[in-house]
């Protein structure tokens, strides 16, 4: 290993080879229709430029409660598995799985700095547009005081670039 | 964006005198949303608007909303057209459930008073008391056959359900009915015609606040600001004006105006429904906008208003 230039160590650079990260998908869920609650799947298959099939914002056949304003970055959300525990912690609210009403939960990725950039889910590729906000409309259907919990840690939104089918334990990793 | 659930009829049954029950389901039979004892839905009557109903079915059927409907005779158009035109197979536009009659967590006894077609909600909550094992009575008074007559037979073996029919019997006291409340761990429902309901309210008025529930159809409302007081609205391009009550929403008002407000969250936060004010207090409760840009702008899904009048442009 060649020995280390005073420029290669600086931190930036450092920075830059850093190891990144490497998460996994631990839940998968889809709805139909808005309101509806949101049911587990081991696999979903994702259509690139559209959605996921049998989601309610699958472009071509949006029935979301958003549906009515398009959105080409919504077609598979995520939200980290860590935001949930943190909710548990900061705010003593049990949020499940099946509760945030985004499609991929995951483990290990950081989602919040995603935001135009590209990654990988299993054998499909995305690319994030923007974080998800809360809306007072999740504790419509919950019953649960969570709004507030959600702020800043509410999940990413992506676009599909690269469609396939997702499993539960994939592998989500840089592009 | 659908506000609203897309259900279908699975089953429209005759359920006492001019009762009819209706069964609804998600047309692929995906789960529907949980909902608790006491919830009544908003239903879309085409050419009408919506009229609530209490849901009766069993909050345990994740698949199923059951409701009731009694023919009214001065019917405003609800009842009318779940008898005669809603048929089986038909698709119903609703409200998420919402409950504004809760069962009262705190208490062991729950004695339920039931006035006509006021019995649905207690149907509900009957079904949930069982599975608590709680102590439960429920009475319920009509002229000559109940509504949900077939629904109340169900539940004939547990001995908890007594029919008043008034056209044979005298209508009980008070002092019956309520099971000589007020008593530790008891509570008391009563869900009926408004008379009834005064009636009860007049009877149970010394009891210990929190001990007694009556279910009436009046929406929530936000609660009021401090400082909040009903106001005028007034749009800015157009000169039209719409009175908004403390804690109501001025999103929903400019709506009504007409106005095309964009909206998202309606929490405060995202920004979509931001508007420009040029008279007025507004009372700010958004978390979106810098002191600077409140001198001119609020959010209307959460502002409220201090002076009597405030215009906007929008």
């Amino acid at each position: 290993m060649p020995e280390a230039t005073a420029e290669t160590s600086r931190p930036e650079r450092a920075f830059q080879r850093a190891p990144s990260w490497n998460g996994a998908v631990t839940h998968l869920h889809i709805t139909p229709r808005a309101f509806l609650p949101m049911r587990a799947q081991e696999s979903v298959e994702l259509v690139a430029g559209r959605g996921i099939a049998g989601d309610r914002y699958m472009l071509g056949i949006e029935q979301g409660y958003y549906s009515e304003k398009p959105e080409e970055g919504r077609q598979v959300t995520l939200f980290e598995s860590e935001a949930l525990e943190a909710i548990l912690r900061d705010y003593k609210v049990e949020l499940l799985p099946e509760e945030h009403r985004r499609n991929i939960t995951t483990r290990g990725v950081p989602l919040n700095w995603l935001v135009g950039k590209r990654f990988r889910i299993g054998p499909c590729l995305v690319e994030a547009t923007r974080l998800s906000v809360p809306c007072r409309h999740i504790e419509q259907i919950l019953d649960k005081q969570v709004f507030d919990a959600m702020v800043h840690r509410s999940g990413l939104n992506c676009r599909i670039l690269v469609g396939g089918t997702v499993r539960v334990g994939d592998e989500i990793r840089p592009e | 964006m659908p506000q609203h659930i897309t259900l279908v009829v699975r089953q429209a049954i005759p359920d006492g005198p001019g009762t009819r029950r209706i069964v609804l389901q998600d047309p692929d039979g995906w789960p529907l949303p949980r909902w608790k004892p006491g919830a009544h839905l908003d239903i879309h009557v085409p050419g009408i608007g919506h009229r609530a109903y209490s849901m009766c079915g069993d909050t345990a059927r994740s698949d199923t909303w059951e409701i009731a409907v009694k023919r009214e005779t001065h019917s405003r158009g609800g009842s009318a057209w779940v008898h005669d035109v809603l048929k089986e197979g038909d698709a119903v536009a609703a409200s998420m459930p919402r409950c504004t009659f809760p069962i009262a967590d705190g208490a062991t006894r729950h004695v339920m008073v039931a006035g006509g077609i006021g019995v649905t909600p207690f149907l509900a909550m009957a079904c949930e008391f069982e599975r608590r094992g709680a102590e439960w009575a429920l009475h319920v008074l009509s002229r000559g056959e109940p509504p949900c007559a077939t629904a109340l037979a169900g539940w004939a073996h547990t001995g908890r359900i007594r029919i008043h029919d008034t056209t044979k019997v005298a209508r009980p006291s008070w002092a019956e009915l309520l099971d000589g409340g007020p008593a530790p761990d008891l509570h008391a429902y009563c869900c009926g015609p408004q008379a009834m309901l005064d009636s009860f309210g007049e009877a149970t008025a010394a009891w210990p606040t929190g001990t007694t529930s009556i279910e009436h159809f009046v929406p929530p409302t936000l609660p009021a600001a401090e400082g909040a007081k009903p106001y005028m609205l007034c749009r800015s391009p157009t000169g039209a004006e719409i009175e908004v009550e403390a804690g109501g929403s001025m999103l929903a008002a400019l709506w009504e105006l007409g106005a095309k407000v964009d909206a998202s969250c309606e929490g405060g936060i995202c920004g979509a429904c931001e508007v420009r004010w040029l008279e007025g207090e507004p009372i700010h409760r958004d978390r979106v906008l810098s002191p600077e840009r409140r001198r001119t702008h609020l959010m209307a899904c959460v502002a409220q208003c201090a002076s009597e009048r405030l215009v906007v442009e929008a």
